[in-house]
């Protein structure tokens, strides 16, 4: 599990860079319109977790450090969800016309409802665990950042219901749903000094990993 | 009668040709490979049966589809000449029904 749970991550999360690549040059050559810059801004924040899980197993499996945490790993993955973030952004708006205001008062009030719930169950043990600045921010930032992903995701699913659209969007909300009970188990286990590498919650990160590629 | 009726439709095809450019080239030949294999219907066809491309739209973006459905009815006004407004309630074929009758009186 160990070796696996470091070592995995990086070759997979890399096929997803190339791909997505794939697809940037693809639109960027034909035509730079909207789409173009989804791709880009996706590739670029596929990328940048892709280097946060290749300097996690530099870490984990040549340095030998236990739990590298928090560490430059996380710099990469938490500015990875600012482009992959407007990359969501950018293909919702374009189809935004398609959303009413019910609609988006209904989606912001469940986002609001959800940060509440999230920030509340984490807030307890992490303020009261002795942990730096730095891991404190993080135990935060994590699971508030796919709550961000998801107040944009799950608004494609609204859009595309219907539609075959629908099944990508669909697979993409699970992906954040996973990553955000992954994340706040990761906060929780690493504010209680329970969490260890290979430890099993790793298997959601895994598992989400599966969904969004 | 079949000039007015060709120029319609020539401003239907350009539209949708247009309107459909928001999903990018690629999107855009997307929709066209699937109206021709899911429904045997080519860009040419689609004056005929605006009802096949609305429903390959649908079946692919959902209600998504309205947007570009809106873009491609705004092209089309434009390319009539003719001043296009919001109108609650209409669809796609209600707006389609008002340019043929509108850009018949102006020829």
């Amino acid at each position: 599990m160990y070796f696996f749970s470091n070592a995995f991550p990086p070759v997979i999360s890399g096929a997803a860079v190339v791909v997505s690549g794939l697809s940037l040059e693809k639109y960027w050559r034909r035509a730079k319109g909207s789409f173009s810059k989804v791709w880009l801004f996706f590739t670029v924040g596929l990328f940048l977790w892709f280097m946060g899980e290749a300097v996690w197993a530099g870490y984990t499996l040549v340095l030998g450090v236990e739990v590298p945490y928090p560490s430059v790993a996380d710099v990469f993955w938490l500015a990875g969800y600012f482009p992959y973030f407007i990359a969501l952004y950018l293909y919702v708006k374009v189809f935004g016309g398609a959303l009413t205001k019910k609609m988006l008062a209904a989606s912001l009030a469940s986002t609001l409802v959800l940060t509440i719930v999230v920030t509340s169950v984490l807030l307890v043990p992490i303020l009261g665990a002795e942990e730096d600045l730095a891991a404190l921010a993080a135990d935060f930032a994590y699971p508030l950042f796919d709550l961000a992903l998801f107040s944009v995701a799950h608004l494609g699913v609204i859009i595309f219901w219907t539609g075959k659209l629908a099944k990508s969007w669909f697979f993409l909300n699970a992906s954040v749903a996973v990553d955000v009970c992954a994340d706040i188990l990761f906060s929780y286990t690493t504010a209680n000094n329970t969490y260890y590498c290979g430890h099993m919650l790793e298997l959601l990160y895994h598992f989400g990993s599966y969904l969004l590629y | 009668m079949d000039k007015e009726k060709n120029t319609f439709e020539k401003a239907l095809v350009e539209a949708v040709d247009e309107g459909l450019l928001m999903l990018g080239e690629s999107g855009r030949e997307v929709i066209y490979f699937r109206l021709k294999h899911s429904y045997a219907l080519g860009k040419e066809d689609i004056p005929s049966h605006p009802e096949i491309f609305v429903e390959c739209l649908r079946k692919i973006f959902g209600s998504g589809a309205r947007v570009i459905e809106k873009a491609v009815i705004k092209s089309l006004y434009r390319r009539l000449g003719l001043k296009f407004a919001e109108k609650e309630g209409f669809d796609f074929f209600e707006y389609l029904r008002e340019a043929k009758k509108q850009a018949s009186k102006d020829f």
